[in-house]
């Protein structure tokens, strides 16, 4: 299956943001060896903070491949992504990296990461507990959590101080306000590249120097200046659920006749919205932006998350919506029910599609969308 | 072949656990009928205690899923579960308990009456994320249940600092500003301070059970697992403590006489994670060769010893350590815990349970079995399974792995089959 992420319109170059996830692995080994890496999984992980203390934060990709040294470590129940990262690091792919820092939200990489630093070590390995909750007594427990990680980094060599951190959450503040962006240039059909090639601009910026990143970004919405609105065919459909490795599944998707209009997705919105927090500080506007970020199904209630998708699928007008989840990903299996059970009543239809370690769902999965899209379109 | 068995229990004070639990679901339907609040809430942290010492009364209903799987009413709750689109990847308590309170709750005939209703819900913001979202459905069945979403660090028990007490006590208080809005009633912090005793007490008690276990041969063993049922239920009450010294003074007496849990223990055993709820025969399935499970690792954690000096920061405290002394937030500690275990007991092998229902306590196994390898030279055997979930387990691959490890064992002790 070819990645299909390409040119959607003559002068609209995504290549740049191509080039950066094939050649990832070998540009961070390289880049290591002038500025110390430090991996992440989740998208509750400050960034800004790793990157204010002079890192850069890269996140950890597992992608598809034969899970051989893992199963000797971890069940076969754990899901896709944490199994072939694990396979991975144990196979010495991420030697490039200091360490690698968490969020805590969902028990899977909390627990992945002790086993991290007991077989793929040495390094940091840091997870940083979160509030559940938003008043000034969680948001007080969260600033500590974060010192607690600044003396970490700075156990590692790392400097931080008020000016750096604000350096930072500008960085990422005009990078998630850029991709906003291309979120609603897409929305009004200005932006229409294939699914798999806008989800390769978010996938290119988790590992590319933010600086860098930020230019192609920046580059990209110039060019973009002047279009104007499209007419693009398919089914307009919203995607939800965990992290999507495998961005080919998007090509099936709109083979089949649907198209991607908005998403809560691990590598989506869910990393994007919203683009900056506000407070007295630096310290305060970081916090301020995690406690109000888009909800994953980890950090939040089912009773939050259903009116946000909610939200997203009116002002997006789509028509369906289509979950893709890990397997064995027991945030989002969880809050499917409830979500899905909304949706249906709403008259959104709603399919299920879990996503293995294999790879091997193609077959199956040009079956079911096919089913699904004549269905709406029917 | 049935994958379902009960344990068979050696303890005289074990038959009275029958009438200690329909105990407890009468008195919460007691409660119910005479207007005193019930709570649902999950298990491991401190408002147990905050709940008898308001004269609240406490309901759990992820210990209401070992009973269910006791009374054989599994079934039935997981197809109600299925039909709401709960997948069978789901751990077991969530899948059991959606299913029950969408299903048969309020039913007439349902043993011990089930879960009396909530009138206030607890919604953790810690511990596993099935727990979490256990009480985030529970509070969308209930929707006239008054809610309090709570919050608790989440740390390794070797990383606590002042500032996650501090976070943790202030949720505790905030507790009970929310008790007392909701129920009218205040908190007696003379009754807490008796309570919080009584419920370090029961602890003292447990521990000093346990320490039995260093016995040879065993007066106890694993089998007598649901005698956690008082201490996850009724911490912080004089009937757990009269209970527990009851069995205390049995196991006592086991021990000085040379009572054993078979006639002639050969092998020790230790078991991981969650016992299977709708199999704790398993337990007993050795004795044919002379094997006794001496101890698990579920039961340490409803045993935190409690300062009883300041009792409010002493439930934050029991709060921060309970879930993390047995998952994987706490790993390091988790298995310092096990081998001092299988030092302490003196065990000659480990079965660890590779357990679908729960994640958090199955992963680091493979590191616990290295280092019982090579930091004490204990064998260990992996066995998998589901806590609650019999679909998830097959008594013949178990035999087939349970025999072939003990008879490892045996020949390493000098015994021949």
């Amino acid at each position: 299956m070819t990645d299909s992420t390409g040119l959607t319109r003559s002068h609209i170059d995504l290549s740049p943001f191509a080039g950066a996830v094939s050649n990832r692995a070998e540009r961070l080994a390289r880049h290591a060896k002038k500025q110390q890496a430090l991996g992440w999984f989740c998208t509750y992980t400050p960034i800004e903070l790793i990157h204010a203390a002079g890192f850069l934060p890269v996140r950890i990709y597992g992608g598809t491949i034969r899970v051989e040294l893992a199963s000797s470590l971890v069940p076969n129940f754990v899901c896709p992504y944490m199994r072939t990262s694990l396979e991975r690091a144990l196979r010495g792919e991420y030697k490039y990296l200091s360490g690698v820092i968490q969020g805590y939200t969902c028990d899977t990489p909390c627990g992945m990461l002790s086993i991290w630093q007991e077989n793929a070590g040495p390094g940091l390995f840091h997870t940083v507990p979160l509030p559940y909750n938003s008043g000034p007594a969680a948001r007080t427990f969260y600033r500590h959590t974060l010192n607690e990680l600044i003396d970490k980094l700075a156990g590692i060599g790392g400097q931080t101080d008020p000016a750096s951190l604000e350096r930072s959450l500008d960085l990422y503040a005009e990078i998630r306000r850029t991709l906003l962006r291309l979120y609603e240039l897409r929305l009004r059909d200005i932006f229409v590249p294939p699914a798999s090639g806008f989800y390769t601009i978010l996938e290119a910026g988790f590992s590319l120097p933010p600086e860098e990143y930020l230019v192609l970004l920046t580059n990209l919405t110039g060019a973009l200046g002047n279009i104007k609105a499209a007419t693009p065919s398919g089914i307009p459909v919203l995607v939800s659920g965990s992290l999507v490795e495998q961005l080919w599944i998007f090509d099936l998707l709109e083979a089949a006749g649907g198209r991607v209009v908005a998403d809560d997705l691990c590598n989506g919105y869910r990393y994007c919205q919203p683009a900056d927090g506000s407070g007295a500080d630096p310290m305060d506007r970081l916090i301020d932006r995690y406690i109000q970020r888009f909800p994953c199904p980890a950090r939040s209630t089912v009773q939050e998350r259903v009116p946000q998708v909610r939200a997203l699928l009116e002002k997006s007008g789509a028509r369906g919506a289509i979950f893709l989840f890990q397997k064995f990903c027991t945030p989002h299996l969880a809050d499917y029910p409830a979500l899905a059970a909304e949706l249906k009543n709403a008259g959104i239809p709603v399919l299920l599609v879990e996503m293995d370690e294999s790879g091997n769902i193609e077959g199956q999965l040009k079956t079911r969308f096919g089913a699904f899209f004549e269905m709406i379109g029917g | 072949m049935d994958n379902t068995r009960k344990s068979t229990k050696r303890l005289a004070t074990a038959k009275e656990l029958q009438q200690i639990v329909a105990g407890f679901y009468l008195e919460g339907h007691e409660a119910k009928r005479s207007g005193k609040p019930v709570g649902w809430m999950p298990p491991m942290n401190g408002l147990i205690e905050i709940f008898y010492a308001m004269d609240l009364q406490p309901a759990f209903p992820e210990n209401w899923s070992p009973v269910c799987a006791a009374f054989g009413l599994i079934d039935r709750n997981y197809q109600a579960a299925d039909s709401m689109g709960f997948s069978p990847d789901l751990c077991g308590y969530l899948r059991n308990c959606v299913g029950y309170i969408n299903g048969m709750m309020g039913e007439e005939g349902v043993p011990l009456g089930g879960l009396p209703e909530p009138d206030m819900i607890f919604m953790p913001g810690a511990g596993c994320v099935p727990t979490m979202k256990n009480f985030q459905y529970i509070a969308r069945r209930f929707p006239g249940a008054k809610v309090f979403k709570a919050d608790l660090p989440q740390v390794p028990i070797e990383d606590i600092q002042r500032y996650h007490i501090d976070y943790a006590l202030s949720e505790i208080n905030r507790i009970v500003e929310f008790l007392t809005r909701v129920t009218g009633r205040k908190l007696d912090h003379g009754r807490l301070a008796e309570v919080v005793r009584l419920s370090d007490q029961a602890c003292a008690l447990w521990d000093e059970i346990t320490s039995f276990r260093r016995c040879l041969p065993t007066p106890i063993s694993a089998a007598e697992v649901g005698l956690m049922f008082v201490m996850v239920t009724r911490q912080g009450t004089q009937l757990a403590v009269d209970y527990l010294t009851r069995v205390r003074d049995e196991v006592k007496q086991r021990a000085e006489k040379g009572i054993g849990i078979i006639a002639k223990e050969k092998v020790r055993l230790f078991w991981d994670n969650i016992p299977l709820w709708y199999n704790l025969g398993l337990f007993n399935y050795f004795e044919k060769y002379g094997g006794v499970v001496v101890a698990e690792t579920y039961s340490a954690a409803w045993s935190i010893r409690l300062d009883t000096a300041n009792p409010l920061e002493a439930l934050a405290m029991k709060s921060l350590q309970s879930y993390p002394m047995v998952s994987c937030v706490s790993m390091k500690r988790r298995k310092e815990m096990v081998l001092r275990a299988c030092r302490d007991y003196h065990i000659d092998g480990v079965i660890l349970h590779s357990n679908k229902s729960c994640l958090p306590i199955t992963l680091g196994q493979m590191d616990i079995k290295r280092a019982l390898q090579e930091e004490l030279g204990v064998p260990s055997v992996v066995i998998e399974a589901d806590h609650m979930d019999p679909a998830n387990f097959s008594m013949a691959q178990f035999e087939a792995r349970a025999d072939a490890f003990i008879e490892v064992l045996l020949q390493r002790k000098g015994y021949r089959q």
